[in-house]
């Protein structure tokens, strides 16, 4: 297992020897029914509605953006739906261990856009409006990832995630920007919600 | 030989047509035409009306002036048309939140517009079983044209939603379509192997209809570099293996369809298959051979919990015990609600959605009240078994247009108006009936199942070798048997003993689908016996697996904290222990009164938990652990409480528009675990459920979460009805989008930041 991969599970979870067990055993189970997805779509300008704030700071001094729709797809939430009646324990460390391997999964799947690029910035951080997902799904027309929107604005399956990758130009997480700076409990621990140990 | 035409929207890209496509057909008609033109190499064009429905559309247009424009523009090919009929880009409960009903109706209003001016419909690109299904019925019962039906796989072979060639086949050829299949999804190549398990397992016309092969992608665009020649070849090779209809989906052009219309009119070679008895739910078939385990614990008959379950509508206590008898290794589950004065349509179909949420097993619809059975059919997401029928004309004409509808498996028992026959051989005459009168409604033989009846040994010890006898004769008719097993041992001590050496008798008799506890042990043991005995279990390979620790049994096994040992109640609330906390709850309960137990004990060592968790010692896994083993301990002192001194009620509810609900979940075992009771009514819970669940249970407070701010607006709809209902219960809100400050501004009383708090702020309102 990947050390960000745990540290990412640590900073959902508290970081506590006695799960250690439990998180192995709920990534074993997440690797073998998880049916991950990722579809995407290049685009050489931003599209409408990219080219306002913070997405058009965020994407200052690309050449190109790509947006794009991944999914553990729906057996994942049904097993944390039927754990939370037999092992509510379980079903709370599943949850955070299948949130951290979506962005694991995601983050290698992202190294086939070579590695002058941003981080995966998806609408909701820093500020920005969790609605606008709608965009990115109506644009990259995720059908065959089977990640639809429901009328209340979110993606099912649960465990999905809508991103905006800049081309062109390097950056990494930061907490900057992000609506909760002042009152983080991970940041509160030294921690990062994204995971990553040092910044 | 039919060949239906190729793409739509690489044509459309190709003259530089954008924007919505299904407007185009208005916007510009002209150009539609000219594409479904150059499609008239094809028997059958289709209308570009993919995206047409309800759900999905919500233009400038109105649907009727769309469809109807699409029509006229698809007549232009000279050709056959058939309306082309899409998903509704929605997901359906249980997993989203549309309605079966609701998407059922969308799929109406498109037939009734269009059942007089078409020749056909395609329904096509479906991912998930369950739309298709409520697609297909919406169009059969608003419309005589012929359906053609295909859904989308990926490259392990299964759907979206995890349905197999297997499963989609059995499905849309219970319903009747006219013909079904693959389209999109991958080129022909790699959908060829589907292809034939579909042609392996129905007798229905396959349809296929590729993609030109897999495209790469260039610039963000998809470039599909499949050649003419290639696609031809493989059309010819689909047309030997017995595919009846073609065409081309994503990538594909006119010159290919030019090119594959020599095939047109071909014969095609015939694939009649042999049917097994076959019933499954979305994601798993269940093929009734040898022998196959019917967990028969979701019948209220003889169980007093359950019926209590059943009365008060408590759909959880059956989830419960359904996800035990899958966990058991049951194939399949027997479900009955048949109690009095209850509505059994309701309850029967609310409990077959509930289960199917959970449940991948297959069910067995378990009625004799022939709308509750209706109702069940249509909702099950799958083709069910239904129990049942018998040599009674009156019930065979009630129950068998409802399994050619939809295709189910009918149990019949060989008994009739008259009660059980005595002998093997009138029992067999009455099977016999039931197969021909199956048959003139058109209901094929390995539709059928038969239970020839277990009498109780106490009463009738003479007969129950007539049972095992009429199940030897039952199988010369060529189907499959069933008995419920535990009956021939009521009113005898020992009745396990009696239960699995009948069960052996049976099974080496021709059981098939015993109906019985999968929570004995002994008797899923003499089942895994049997398989090793009579060669089923090859190299006794399930045996060997299910066994091979059986001489070094482990301690119950509990996930997570199966090595901990502790030594006292206080102790094991603390550590999270679950699966000792009932016995050492007895053992306090031998030394304390069950209110000492509750206030020096379990409240302690949870307030020990909780500050633990405050002060970052300890964290969420641990707390709902402690929370889990209090609950259970709670539920053993509990019983003990003088009346009266019960804590008070707490309505759950994630809003309207929210299914994101383990926040609710967390929050609920931990209100237990301090002994409040629980009314949870799930995720995405109208507004006026919670207002019902209000005037029923009068609460002392109502907790609703919500996770997004998008719902946040059904947050305060709920709060503004429960106002409007006078409601005197104490509003509570939580979610990670939730403050204290929305929380003011959306009425609530209180809000609490997680569930620790949430059981403070109650316990200081209840002193």
């Amino acid at each position: 297992m990947s050390s960000l991969l745990k540290s990412r599970i640590y900073a959902y979870l508290g970081e506590s020897g006695e799960t250690d067990g439990l998180i192995d055993e709920c990534l074993e189970e997440i690797a073998s029914t998880a049916r991950f997805r990722y579809a995407y779509k290049t685009f050489a300008e931003p599209p409408e509605f990219l080219r306002r704030e913070p997405y058009s700071k965020f994407l200052e001094g690309t050449r190109g953006v790509i947006l794009s729709v991944m999914t553990l797809g729906r057996e994942t939430d049904k097993r944390i739906g039927v754990l939370a009646r037999t092992d509510m324990a379980k079903s709370v460390v599943y949850d955070a261990c299948a949130s951290a391997y979506l962005e694991q999964l995601a983050d290698e799947y992202e190294e086939r856009f070579g590695e002058d690029r941003t981080y995966r910035f998806c609408p909701g951080y820093g500020g920005s409006d969790i609605k606008d997902v709608k965009y990115i799904i109506e644009l990259v027309k995720p059908e065959a990832t089977g990640v639809t929107l429901t009328e209340s604005g979110y993606m099912l399956p649960l465990k999905s995630m809508a991103g905006i990758i800049g081309i062109g130009k390097k950056t990494e997480k930061t907490c900057a920007g992000c609506a909760q700076l002042a009152h983080c409990n991970y940041r509160q621990e030294g921690k990062r919600c994204y995971g990553s140990e040092n910044k | 030989m039919i060949i239906f035409d190729g793409g739509m929207g690489s044509e459309l890209e190709k003259r530089g047509l954008t924007g919505i496509p299904e407007e185009l057909n208005i916007t510009h008609a002209e150009e539609i035409k000219a594409i479904h033109r150059a499609y008239s190499a094809a028997d059958i064009v289709t209308t570009a009306t993919f995206g047409l429905n309800g759900i999905k559309y919500h233009g400038k247009y109105g649907i009727k002036e769309i469809a109807e424009a699409a029509v006229e523009n698809a007549r232009a090919s000279g050709k056959k048309v058939f309306f082309d009929v899409g998903p509704t880009g929605a997901m359906l409960k249980p997993m989203g939140t549309l309605t079966f009903d609701r998407a059922y109706e969308a799929y109406a209003e498109i037939a009734e517009i269009t059942k007089d001016i078409v020749d056909g419909y395609i329904v096509e690109t479906f991912s998930d079983v369950y739309e298709i299904k409520a697609c297909v019925l919406a169009l059969k019962e608003h419309s005589d044209k012929p359906i053609f039906a295909t859904m989308t796989f990926d490259s392990s072979a299964r759907t979206l939603t995890g349905s197999t060639p297997e499963i989609v086949a059995l499905v849309l050829e219970g319903l009747g379509v006219d013909a079904l299949g693959a389209n999109c999804s991958l080129g022909p190549r790699e959908l060829f192997p589907i292809a034939e398990r579909f042609l392996a397992c129905t007798d229905v016309p396959v349809i296929i209809q590729p993609n030109r092969g897999l495209p790469r992608m260039e610039n963000g665009r998809s470039i599909y570099d499949l050649t003419e020649d290639e696609f031809v070849y493989w059309t010819k090779k689909y047309i030997s293996a017995g595919v009846s209809v073609v065409g081309g989906c994503c990538g594909t052009t006119p010159e290919f369809i030019r090119r594959i219309s020599e095939f047109s009119g071909r014969k095609v070679k015939s694939h009649k298959t042999q049917h097994g008895t076959s019933i499954c739910s979305a994601t798993k078939q269940v093929v009734v051979e040898n022998v196959k385990v019917c967990g028969e614990r979701l019948n209220p008959t003889g169980k007093k919990k359950l019926k209590e379950a059943v009365e008060r509508g408590d759909m959880d206590y059956l989830v419960d015990e359904a996800i035990k008898q899958q966990e058991a290794g049951a194939d399949l589950l027997d479900l009955n609600v048949g109690i009095p004065k209850i509505d059994e349509a309701q309850a029967l179909s609310a409990a077959v959605e509930k289960i199917q949420e959970y449940v991948d097993l297959p069910i067995q619809i378990d009625s004799s009240d022939k709308t509750a059975i209706e109702r069940a059919v249509r909702i099950y997401n799958g083709v069910p078994l239904i129990n049942s029928v018998n040599g009674d004309d009156d019930v065979m004409d009630r129950v068998f247009p409802i399994a050619k509808k939809y295709g189910a498996v009918v149990l019949g028992l060989a008994m009739d108006e008259r009660g059980v026959p005595k002998t093997a051989k009138e029992r067999y005459a009455i099977a016999k009936k039931i197969v021909e009168r199956a048959a003139a409604y058109g209901i094929p033989k390995h539709k059928i199942m038969i239970d020839t009846l277990v009498l109780t040994a106490s009463a009738e010890q003479s007969l129950v070798k007539e049972t095992v006898e009429a199940l030897r004769l039952v199988r010369r008719l060529g189907v499959k048997t069933a008995l419920g097993v535990s009956n021939v041992s009521f009113g005898l001590p020992n009745r396990g003993l009696l239960n699995k050496t009948f069960l052996t008798m049976a099974m080496t008799s021709g059981l098939n689908m015993p109906i019985m506890n999968p929570l004995d042990g002994e008797m899923m043991g003499a089942v895994k016996a049997f398989g090793v005995l009579s060669n089923i279990d090859g190299n006794a390979e399930e045996y060997i697996s299910t066994y091979k620790d059986y001489n070094a049994p482990t301690a119950a096994v509990v996930t997570g904290s199966a090595d901990k040992t502790v030594a006292n109640l206080y102790d094991c609330i603390k550590k999270g222990v679950r699966s000792q906390a009932a016995a050492l709850a007895e053992k306090e309960l031998e030394t304390s009164d069950p209110m000492t137990v509750i206030n020096e004990v379990l409240i302690k060592s949870l307030e020990e938990v909780g500050r633990l968790f405050d002060g970052g010692k300890l964290f969420l896994p641990q707390l709902v652990s402690s929370a889990e083993a209090a609950k259970t301990a709670f539920e053993v002192v509990g019983k003990r409480l003088p009346k009266g001194a019960e804590k008070a009620t707490v309505v759950l509810a994630t809003v309207k528009g929210d299914v994101h609900d383990i926040g609710k979940n967390i929050v609920k075992v931990v209100l237990e675990s301090y002994g409040y009771k629980v009314i949870d009514l799930g995720k995405d819970v109208p507004v006026r459920t919670v207002v019902e669940a209000y005037e029923k249970y009068r609460p002392l407070a109502i907790g609703l979460s919500a996770l997004m701010t998008t719902t946040v607006g059904g947050m305060e709809e709920t709060i503004k009805a429960l106002r409007a209902a006078n409601c005197t219960s104490k509003i509570f809100v939580g979610g990670a989008v939730i403050t204290a400050d929305i929380a003011k501004e959306i009425d609530a009383d209180y809000y609490t930041e997680n569930a620790l708090e949430f059981v403070k702020v109650l316990d200081s309102i209840t002193k």
